[in-house]
């Protein structure tokens, strides 16, 4: 075999080699990589099962859930073990209004609702960023959409002082509203006139 | 390819071939693919204007830089290497990288918005490159705006416009108010009214607007071949439109209608004369399929001064079902037949005229929806929708807008009324909004069988940026849970509607 036939050779070799390995991790990527969310999903339930567990002494938080007759919340105590970060007793609060009322009430959060991420920012502002599941529990319509989202709002600012407002996510984003009527569109500030009883 | 065909048997040469076609093939597929399309940039100049295409490249608009230094100075020298470019210009040199954001000016870094990027050969600069870097190079003032595609290089103040559209028995009228005098001639383009402004540069505050309305479907700005000028997309073929300058050319009248039958033979009466007025009457135009002007005359003329106009949304709509009812019934649905409902009763009290937000079944932004009723200088907004409101049917709940972001619902209106950005003027509005949602909430008492709730506020999304007197009434129950009957029902629907007529006519009247 002569010297040029032998170059040739070890170039093709060179290009099938590169082409081999480059359907491999096409391959890789698109049959065996599992999707990107489903980790952060399950590193989600992870630290919600952990704040379930509790850690503090016991405490009583209080949560609002949207009545289900007339335009109010309605407030119910529940025994906490609040955790050390003030984002992780948002976490708590989030999961606490996702188990769900132990009275007639309306759900402000379904109960497959993940808890994606929270931040707090030095001015009082909390970033929840929550699963897409949230809407499915809301029932349809202007009343119960604000409701939904001032129990969410309530429930925080009562029960973490240091927040002051919340800026809802969902899956990652800024939403315009949840269904088409609640005003997502900036950090909402608890409105306490709501509440049953209150002025 | 001969030492190929020698060494190799006719099975492994195929072989080859088809896994190297197969690997170039996967690569072409999967190789990144840029977003390019080609636009127009406008330089305008104190005695002159220039064309330079502009290329988008990511979503980012890109000018070819030699070109622009062409057209503000003079280049003196050039030093091209692989990735890296050095241009002297006038007492200044600049050096540039490819796919660098960073530009050396003599001995500063300046950082662009974007990579600097080499395409066919040509060294492409994203636009902030005009404001980051050429008001540096030239002595001159360079006005750009970001995301727009024109620049105003030395002394030169750019007029701008706004637009209003008045719906009409038989028509439409736009009226453009101007900053500074134009002068107007029109001509008809594939089925377009496109009326050039004259000489004077214009920046628009919106390059698009568009209207659900039966005569007009929207009117854009174009300057993208360095002449300004408005194009006008009727909604239907056909129409007749009558542009007017007023005011010494600073209020440009166009009204659009359909003709009259049997077509108009007189001609339209010239506009009353006032010596200081430049005041041209352009003539009638109606759009063909071919550039040209087809004289038509005999423009609708009002009667007496405009009516109200009164806004009606009707909630959702296209992709956005909104509620469901056990029985089927979908919100977008019933808001749509009871909104048509509504316009019906307030035309009948020949005391407003209507706007329609969402005519169908369409995908309608918020911002769209506000448009809408803002550019119509709408005197009353209302969206409709249904939901669950909890207990039995039929119910109607009545919102005014709540700010997410205000502490406490106020009725005296926002936190700062002299600072309220365009997207929040609902705020300005709270006071009237409230009245607005008094008055019907009390007429409404008198619906036998209809639960009526309270007016209250509620932060709905569509109320945030209307610039009018605002109320979202809503309907219920209707919920997977129940069936939409009562709410479907026609003498229910008739007498919701009447009675909102009514009130607004109270208000309107004063009475409230």
């Amino acid at each position: 075999m002569s010297r040029r036939a032998k170059i040739f050779w070890i170039a093709v070799l060179v290009v099938f080699a590169g082409g081999l390995f480059y359907l491999r991790s096409l391959a890789r990527r698109v049959f065996f990589e599992p999707p990107p969310h489903s980790d952060e999903s399950a590193k989600a339930r992870l630290s919600e099962a952990v704040l379930q567990s509790g850690a503090g002494p016991n405490e009583t938080a209080v949560l609002f859930f949207p009545s289900l007759i007339g335009r109010a919340l309605v407030a119910e105590s529940r025994p906490i073990k609040w955790a050390p970060s003030e984002a992780d007793r948002v976490r708590q609060v989030l999961l606490a209004l996702a188990e769900g009322p132990s009275q007639r009430l309306g759900h402000p959060l379904a109960a497959a609702t993940t808890v994606r991420a929270v931040f707090l920012t030095l001015d009082g502002t909390a970033y929840v960023d929550l699963s897409s599941d949230l809407v499915s529990g809301i029932y349809p319509g202007i009343e119960a959409e604000s409701l939904a989202v001032y129990s969410i709002v309530n429930s925080i600012t009562t029960n973490i002082p240091a927040v002051k407002r919340v800026k809802i996510l969902i899956q990652g984003q800024e939403v315009d509203t949840l269904e088409g009527h609640a005003d997502l569109t900036e950090a909402i500030v608890p409105d306490p006139t709501l509440v049953k009883g209150n002025p | 390819m001969q030492s190929l065909n020698r060494h190799l048997p006719g099975s492994w040469r195929k072989l080859l071939l088809s896994l190297a076609l197969l690997i170039s093939g996967l690569g072409l597929l999967l190789w990144p693919a840029r977003t390019l399309r080609s636009d127009n940039f406008v330089f305008y100049f104190p005695t002159s204007r220039r064309v330079i295409p502009l290329e988008v490249i990511d979503s980012v608009q890109y000018l070819p830089l030699l070109p622009v230094l062409n057209l503000v100075g003079t280049l003196n020298g050039l030093t091209e290497r692989r990735n890296n470019l050095k241009v002297a210009f006038g007492d200044s040199h600049i050096e540039l990288h490819d796919g660098d954001p960073r530009v050396r000016l003599d001995k500063k870094t300046l950082i662009l918005a974007a990579p600097v990027r080499v395409s066919n050969g040509k060294w492409m600069v994203p636009s902030d490159f005009l404001t980051t870097v050429l008001a540096r190079l030239t002595s001159q003032d360079v006005e750009y705006q970001i995301g727009t595609n024109r620049v105003f290089i030395g002394n030169i103040k750019p007029g701008s416009f706004t637009v209003r559209m008045e719906q009409e028995s038989s028509g439409a009228r736009l009226t453009f108010q101007f900053t500074d005098k134009v002068t107007v001639h029109t001509e008809s383009t594939n089925g377009k009214w496109v009326m050039f402004l004259g000489d004077h540069p214009i920046q628009p505050l919106e390059q698009s607007f568009h209207f659900q309305n039966p005569y007009i479907s929207d009117v854009r700005f174009d300057d993208q071949d360095g002449l300004p000028k408005l194009v006008i997309t009727p909604s239907a073929a056909g129409m007749n439109f009558y542009p007017e300058l007023l005011e010494g050319g600073k209020v440009l009248q166009a009204e659009v209608s359909k003709p009259a039958q049997p077509p108009p033979q007189t001609p339209k009466a010239p506009p009353p004369a006032t010596p200081s007025s430049t005041a041209t009457t352009a003539p009638p135009v109606a759009p063909g399929p071919a550039t040209g002007t087809a004289a038509q005359t005999g423009p609708a003329t009002p009667a007496g001064p405009p009516l109200p106009v009164v806004a009606l949304d009707a909630g959702h709509g296209g992709e956005d079902n909104g509620a469901r009812s056990r029985d089927g019934v979908l919100e977008k649905e019933l808001v749509a037949q009871l909104v048509e409902r509504v316009r019906q009763a307030l035309l009948t009290t020949g005391k407003f005229r209507v706007v329609m937000t969402r005519t169908g079944d369409a995908n309608v932004t918020f911002e769209q929806r506000a448009v809408a009723a803002n550019v119509a200088g709408a005197a009353y907004f209302l969206t409709f929708h249904a939901g669950d409101l909890g207990g039995a049917s039929p119910q109607v709940a009545i919102y005014t807008y709540q700010s997410p972001g205000l502490a406490s619902p106020s009725s005296e209106g926002g936190a700062n009324p002299f600072f309220v950005a365009w997207d929040r003027i609902q705020e300005n509005h709270i006071g009237q909004s409230g009245k607005l949602a008094q008055t019907i909430e009390q007429d409404l008492a008198v619906l036998a069988g209809v639960t009526v709730d309270p007016a209250t506020a509620a932060p709905e999304r569509t109320l945030r940026s209307v610039n009018a007197p605002a109320v979202a009434i809503e309907i219920g129950s209707l919920s997977p849970d129940v069936d939409a009957g009562p709410l479907t029902d026609a003498a229910f629907q008739l007498h919701l509607s009447s009675i909102v007529a009514e009130a607004l006519s109270a208000l309107q009247a004063g009475g409230a």
